[in-house]
């Protein structure tokens, strides 16, 4: 079996899901993982397919080139590794929320400081609202080292102070029932 | 003591919507040892509901002894053909489930509920419960329904979403 990495990227309107996995199915292939959204008017698809040996990822992009023709899509199908990552990232779950005036270089510093203590970033959203007076919201989901919580939560409140930033850290550990 | 598997994704049984126990015979209360037990035997395991054991009847286990979520405690709650009478004060936490692999979902329910059942000695039973406890006794309620987390996850994503769009 092979997998592919497949990211479609294009102006937002209906029918590009219906499209492009139309195109993936008829091909035999298997969507397993995938995240889609809309990004500032764009849609974008990020899949993580698998396929049965013989299917090349050139061939699929020929495939999905009319597709991509007719929507106008940015496209591209990538090789990756067929074995499935299933390392669990350690540590606790926790959520974080920073928003603030818009600024260069937020996501790049207060990823930094979670970088300094091997936090690890599961997921992150972030939106650009509101303007002309333009707010930047991030949302983290976070695999914190056990133990290092309140020391990650403490810096955070420093690099808060300094950028002028509101940061708030809440856990997020599941209940399993 | 019978520990039984715990059914994940996709066993159809996890779907069905679980019938009235009729009559507290024996074979009832075979099903709700099975629970005890099977509960027992996994570490973290604070509730079960017959259907997660493949059995579609209206009985379920629950314990919330000792973790560190619980506010109220009722100890070992074994509870056949239950039902909410009231649930208020909806809060959101992440759950997770035994019985599907890997995924947890932010879920939205009452954090303070009022569930009445019969217990093995057929007896009316209501319980007043809050914070896990209640997020508990819901979520095995839920699953004899035929319900799962995932069909209560308000944004699998994110809850953060736009409200208009740009243009």
């Amino acid at each position: 079996m092979s997998r592919f990495a497949v990211s479609v990227f294009g102006r937002d309107r209906p029918g590009i899901v219906a499209a492009v996995t139309r195109v993936l199915a008829d091909a035999g292939c298997n969507l397993e993982d995938t995240s889609m959204m809309i990004l500032r008017g764009h849609f974008a698809m990020m899949l993580v397919i698998s396929g049965g040996a013989g299917i090349f990822a050139r061939d699929l992009e020929a495939e999905l080139s009319p597709v991509a023709d007719w929507l106008d899509l940015q496209l591209s199908v990538r090789s990756v590794s067929g074995d499935v990552v299933t390392v669990q990232v350690g540590g606790e779950r926790w959520s974080a929320a920073v928003y603030a005036a818009d600024q260069p270089g937020l996501v790049a510093h207060i990823s930094e400081v979670l970088a300094d203590h091997q936090v690890n970033i599961v997921g992150l959203k972030t939106r650009l609202v509101g303007e002309p007076d333009a707010v930047y919201v991030m949302h983290f989901e976070l695999k914190v080292p056990a133990g290092r919580a309140a020391q990650v939560q403490s810096d955070l409140s420093v690099a808060a102070r300094a950028l002028g930033v509101e940061v708030s850290m809440r856990p997020d550990e599941p209940d399993v029932l | 003591v019978a520990v039984r598997p715990v059914l994940r994704l996709p066993a159809p049984q996890l779907k069905v919507v679980a019938e009235p126990v009729a009559r507290l015979d024996q074979p009832a209360q075979e099903v709700a040892d099975d629970l005890v037990d099977t509960m027992g035997a996994y570490d973290h395991c604070v509730g079960l509901a017959a259907p997660k054991i493949g059995v579609g009847l209206r009985v379920f286990a629950l314990d919330v002894t000792g973790h560190p979520k619980a506010r109220s405690c009722h100890g070992l709650v074994l509870l056949f053909n239950p039902e909410v009478l009231l649930g208020t004060e909806p809060k959101v936490a992440r759950e997770g489930c035994m019985s599907v692999p890997d995924l947890t979902g932010n879920v939205l329910r009452p954090s303070r509920v009022v569930v009445r059942g019969m217990t093995s000695q057929g007896t009316i039973r209501v319980i007043e419960a809050d914070a896990l406890e209640a997020r508990a006794l819901l979520h095995e309620l839920d699953h004899l329904n035929g319900l799962l987390f995932l069909d209560r996850v308000a944004a699998p994503h994110t809850d953060l979403f736009q409200r208009k769009s740009y243009r």
